[in-house]
């Protein structure tokens, strides 16, 4: 009941801490917006393609290849290619050079002299493609030519056969994050991590306040003071931390998957490890110190661990570093759930988070036994 | 009945001996005081009266019992009162004392009657709804105790409840110590004011160095010092004054200036008026009154300890 009463307490008090609260809530809110309005170009993986224009000039004598030219331009035609036959007393290659076209082939009975425009490289290898998968086909029918006509027949009829030339395959993920996405899960992680703060100034505070005393002297044991205060602190973070879920996932549309219980976990264990944190350091740092420590830790961990800007794998002591830092265990953890459905693949960071928890606590609680005040 | 009893109590840190071997006993239905200058050893003695330290030899009983063995019989029967106010000002009035007052195990009805009955004691019973952020420091300080005595302790500790108010909250204060000794209350009081120490309390003991140097009633620590008196002497200005020159007179024991008031301790047997006088007036101090004055608790104070109280 005392640890009820005290956690209680906790939270009422930090409800009517209007700057902590505000800055809790505000300060990531604002932050997802502007970043993830500004930064949205950088988290697209759309590249636009122009108009696709292929020049060429057939000079070859074999009706076989002109008909299955014509099957090929008729296709790629059908797939949004537009082709322009050489007028005459043009030069091709200066055509290229020049920009106005995406490639030209030169089609003879010896084969196809290809040139792409520098230029429009994506447009220029698609063409590229499609004309070596046409060669390709030709060789084979006229391989086939020699020893069954009728199957040469049936490639060449098929040249026309839309779709033979072009396929889609999408080598990403089909969920991948927007940046309000990403900005949503790097805000949220950070805020939780921001806990630290309360966690430095949760008996500091009794003490400065002088109240310390007071629990000090009322018949509950610090066991029980510990525990409420800790559950309290703890509750209060999360519930801004969720606040953060719920105005990021309703009023900017932010993805947060189909595995909220896992995301919550996360975001659970990640409030207790900063709340452990900030309360095991103010007891190996004294006085304003363990705050400061904190602050810079907090600045230093959201900067490796994404909160900013996403940082991608590496494998140079910066990517050491960077996997340090408790937000990045937790946004790749997020992430995984988030994208690849893969809940298991937060297991790492709930572990890490809970560990790192613990140990602080012990600290904490050791110091605390050892000292007769709070 | 003795409701607390010490004997042989010591409280070292380190090297440095805060109480030493100390020995006392309060009545219960008593107003303790505890005089002390700064350091002499009150506060932690206090302190581990209201089991906030560990003493490091001696025995603390309370109503009978051990207060190391019996903890929280020994929490639950004390209310602390202490000198920095220990209050969260982000908490109503009402939701400070009920906060502090569940700590003692009151629950639902019991506990709404006692708080609003704890503060209506100390005469904030029409603000509690307001931030004690609002308030004045005499207010505060009356909330202080407040949080102090709504789980009706059988020993109330008091260390300088009056420090920093105005006359009016002081009144009101001494006023509520006084009542709630006659609800059956025993209390432990500390104050730097000898006045307020003189008034309320029925016992009082000096400490000294982390020691009981005197200990008894007023009356009783008067007679201690019927060997000295007090010299005041009223003056015009005291830019000229050397209290030095005073010091060196054949009987004088201690001289302070207080405002335009020269107070010196003497010995009681040598007649010095004249050679003080005529110091005085050699130093250029025009003279305005001269009066001796009856030993109050403040000579008592300066002679056992050679210094005065809010050295």
């Amino acid at each position: 009941m005392n640890i009820l009463n005290i956690a209680i307490k906790e939270i009422k008090a930090a409800l009517r801490e209007k700057g902590t609260f505000v800055f809790m809530l505000a300060f990531p809110v604002i932050l997802m917006l502007i970043l993830g309005t500004a930064l949205t170009n950088v988290f697209s993986s759309n590249t636009p393609v122009g108009n696709i224009e292929l020049l060429y000039k057939n000079e070859a004598a074999s009706p076989q290849l002109t008909q299955y030219w014509q099957g090929f331009a008729k296709a790629i035609e059908q797939e949004g290619v537009k082709i322009t036959p050489l007028a005459a007393g043009t030069d091709g290659k200066l055509e290229i050079s020049e920009d106005r076209y995406s490639a030209y082939a030169e089609l003879s009975n010896e084969g196809i002299t290809y040139y792409g425009s520098s230029k429009q490289t994506i447009e220029s290898n698609i063409l590229q493609g499609m004309l070596t998968t046409f060669a390709d086909r030709y060789n084979m029918a006229a391989a086939a030519l020699k020893s069954d006509p009728s199957k040469a027949e049936a490639i060449i009829r098929n040249a026309s056969a839309p779709g033979e030339y072009i396929r889609e395959t999408a080598l990403n993920p089909d969920k991948q994050p927007g940046s309000i996405d990403y900005y949503a899960m790097a805000m949220t992680t950070m805020i939780a991590l921001y806990s630290a703060l309360s966690g430095t100034f949760l008996f500091r505070g009794e003490r400065i306040r002088n109240t310390a005393l007071r629990l000090m002297a009322a018949p509950v044991s610090k066991g029980e003071i510990f525990a409420g205060k800790v559950i309290g602190c703890t509750l209060i973070n999360l519930l801004c931390v969720l606040a953060v879920v719920l105005i990021s996932k309703f009023a900017f549309q932010a993805d947060w998957g189909n595995h909220f219980g896992m995301v919550f976990l996360i975001l659970v264990t990640e409030v207790i490890l900063a709340v452990s944190l900030g309360l095991g350091l103010s007891y190996i740092l004294k006085g304003d110190t363990s705050r400061s420590v904190v602050m810079i830790f907090l600045q230093i961990a959201s900067f490796v661990g994404g909160a900013y800007f996403p940082i991608m794998g590496t494998d140079s002591f910066l990517g050491f570093v960077t996997n340090l830092s408790p937000l990045r265990w937790a946004n790749k953890a997020l992430a995984q759930i988030i994208y690849n459905d893969n809940v298991a693949g937060a297991l790492p960071a709930i572990g890490l988070n809970v560990g790192i928890a613990a140990a602080f606590l012990l600290i904490a609680i050791i110091s605390m036994r050892r000292q007769e005040a709070l | 009945m003795n409701i607390l009893e010490i004997r042989n109590l010591t409280k070292k840190f380190g090297d440095f001996v805060a109480v030493d071997n100390m020995s006392l006993s309060v009545r219960e239905g008593e107003i303790f005081g505890f005089l002390g200058a700064n350091g002499a050893g009150k506060s932690t003695t206090i302190s581990m009266i209201a089991t906030l330290l560990r003493s490091t030899k001696g025995d603390i009983n309370l109503l009978g019992k051990s207060i190391t063995s019996h903890g929280k019989f020994a929490k639950t029967n004390i209310g602390i009162v202490p000198q920095d106010i220990a209050i969260y000002e982000n908490m109503t009035a009402y939701e400070n004392v009920r906060f502090f007052a569940g700590l003692y195990g009151l629950r639902g009805a019991l506990l709404q009657e006692r708080t609003e009955e704890a503060l209506e004691f100390v005469g904030l019973g029409d603000k509690h709804k307001s931030y004690p952020k609002n308030f004045s420091g005499g207010m505060k300080r009356r909330l202080n105790i407040a949080c102090a005595i709504a789980h009706r302790p059988k020993l109330i500790i008091m260390d300088e409840p009056t420090v920093g108010i105005d006359p009016h909250s002081r009144n009101y204060i001494l006023n509520s110590v006084k009542k709630l000794n006659e609800m059956g209350c025993t209390i432990i009081y500390t104050s730097h004011y000898m006045e307020e120490v003189e008034e309320i309390c029925t016992r009082i003991a000096i400490v000294d160095h982390g020691k009981i140097i005197a200990e008894g009633t007023k009356e009783q620590l008067k007679a201690i010092i019927t060997d000295t008196k007090d010299i005041w002497i009223g003056i015009k200005a005291n830019e000229s004054l050397s209290i030095e020159h005073l010091k060196q007179i054949p009987g004088v024991i201690a001289v302070r200036l207080e405002e335009n008031t020269v107070k010196i301790n003497s010995k009681g047997e040598i007649n010095n008026l004249n050679k003080i006088v005529q110091q005085l007036i050699k130093d250029q101090i025009e003279i305005r009154s001269v009066e001796e004055q009856a030993p109050n608790l403040e000579t008592v104070f300066l002679t056992l300890t050679g210094r005065n109280l809010r050295d």
